[in-house]
Formats: C-alpha cells, sequence, structure tokens
C-alpha cells in the first residue's frame, strides 16, 4: 500500500518542532538544540521542495536557519 | 491602582487545545540578555506627538499598575493567576499622545525582536510593561528587567526584554508574524498560524 503524499502541513509541523527546538534550547544544551533544529529545518526544506503549494515554507525553513546562525553568534560566552 | 481580572473558577479559563502548567516554562528565541540599568532605556517614537528615551530609573518612576491575568503560550501551555506589576500601556500613552493616524504599534526587544499589536489591543486595562511577577523581580529568563504583558494575546507577542515601542499608522508584522504564526494571535480562536488568516 503506497504511503499518503505529504501536504504542506507536515512541512509546517516539522518547522513548528525546529522552533519549539530553538525556543526550549536554553533548557537543555543549546548546541545540540541547535543542530537537532538544523536537521527538522533542512528536511522540511527538501520535502517542501516535494509537496505542491509549499514552496513558501521551504522559505520559512531557510528563514529560521540563519536565524540560527544568528542567534549562535549571539550566544554570550 | 489594581486592574484586570479577579480570581475565579478555572473552567472556562483554559482556552482549546491548551494544558495548564502550574511552573513557568522557559523559552524564547535568542540568549538571555544582561541588563545593566546604567545604559537602558526606553524608547517611544513614531506617530506620536511627543517622542522620548527614558532611563530605568525614570521609567520606574512612572505610576505603578497591578495586572491580575492569564497567561498563554502557543506551544500549549497556560499559566493561570498572574500577579504583575510595572507601567501600564495606557500611562505610556498618554505621556507620548498618539497621532490620530497612529492605528498599531510595533514593541521592540533586544536582539531585534519585534511584535506588532493594534494600538486599540494594547489600550485595554489589562496590558502592561512588568516588571514584577507575583511579588518577585521579573527574572530574566522570564524577560526581566522589563515584558509586555497582553493576557488577551498567545505570549509572543507579549515581548520580553523590551526596550521600546514604535507607534505606527499602518500594520507591520513582527519577528514571528513575517514566520508564519498569526498576526492577531486569539487563543480564544486559535489564531496561531499565518494561514488562518
Amino acid at each position: 500500500m503506497a504511503e499518503n503524499p505529504s501536504t504542506p502541513a507536515d512541512v509546517w509541523a516539522m518547522i513548528e518542532r525546529a522552533d519549539e527546538l530553538v525556543k526550549y534550547a536554553s533548557n537543555r544544551d543549546p548546541k545540540t538544540a541547535y543542530e537537532q533544529a538544523r536537521e527538522t529545518l533542512r528536511k522540511a526544506a527538501e520535502l517542501a521542495c516535494t509537496v505542491p503549494g509549499a514552496q513558501p515554507l521551504e522559505d520559512q525553513a531557510y528563514k529560521r536557519l540563519e536565524d540560527i546562525d544568528k542567534l549562535e553568534n549571539e550566544t554570550p560566552q | 491602582m489594581k486592574l484586570g481580572r479577579g480570581k475565579e473558577d478555572v473552567e472556562g479559563r483554559v482556552p482549546p487545545n491548551q494544558r495548564l502548567t502550574r511552573g513557568w516554562p522557559v523559552l524564547h528565541a535568542s540568549p538571555v540578555p544582561k541588563f545593566n540599568p546604567a545604559v537602558w532605556s526606553f524608547r517611544v517614537w513614531g506617530e506620536v506627538s511627543n517622542e522620548s528615551e527614558l532611563t530605568w530609573d525614570e521609567f520606574r518612576a512612572l505610576p505603578t499598575a497591578t495586572v491580575h491575568s492569564d497567561f498563554h503560550c502557543v506551544t500549549g501551555w497556560s499559566k493561570l493567576d498572574n500577579d504583575w506589576e510595572g507601567i501600564s500601556f495606557t500611562e505610556i500613552a498618554g505621556r507620548a499622545k498618539p497621532k490620530p493616524s497612529a492605528t498599531h504599534v510595533l514593541v521592540h526587544a533586544e536582539y531585534g525582536y519585534t511584535a506588532n499589536l493594534p494600538l486599540e489591543t494594547l489600550m485595554d486595562d489589562d496590558v502592561l510593561f512588568a516588571w514584577s511577577h507575583n511579588g518577585e523581580p521579573l527574572e530574566p529568563e522570564h524577560g526581566g528587567p522589563l515584558r509586555l504583558v497582553v493576557p488577551k494575546l498567545y505570549a509572543w507577542k507579549s515581548a520580553k526584554w523590551v526596550r521600546g515601542v514604535r507607534f505606527l499608522d499602518h500594520d507591520e508584522r513582527g519577528y514571528w508574524e513575517v514566520r508564519g504564526y498569526h498576526n492577531h494571535a486569539d487563543p480564544w480562536r486559535e489564531e496561531r498560524y499565518s494561514w488562518q488568516e
């Protein structure tokens, strides 16, 4: 039986998961949380390319990858 | 001056798909900034007659207000019965004297974080800039020294580490609002995402 095709909602769920990893990063090891968020966002971007109607979400995923780069530079040493 | 809702039964106070928390989860999309009262300032500018930039001491010398209210995070938790103390938004607006053209406000916080709100929403009597929570100084991880509190909307509108407000003659989406989250953010309508608009 073929799997159900992914939808934009599936892509957004991955992005939202990445958002939560970033938002709650200070409760755990931020470096690990940011890396997990990056990985989730990369997968979301890849999936967005294959899902009709999900192109804006690919942009959202890349925007967040830039956000995480900035966050790491802002983190107090 | 005591403003906002009183304590009442929990039933009917938790919006759809929210769960109660007794703790206070810490979440934010930036590091916790260091507070230096000697250089901290609160700027009010834009569509107002009286632009200003207040020092921490000047800000703290304004008339204070307290609000008892609930708090709802878009990640799914709600924290009831919070006692906030600070400066009401109406106090800030009254001093700034918004021009008739002012319709919205962009709240500015550390690290360039912003949150946009209609001026009408901010003029509610339960909206304030808080430095105290439940009788204690607001802890840095919860937005201390100063955060906005907008009880009727999801908590990302209640920006932490606020440094100023810009009055606008138009709406301008803030940090999360350009990242797919709802422009208005009413928890009772579950206004979580921009595609619901």
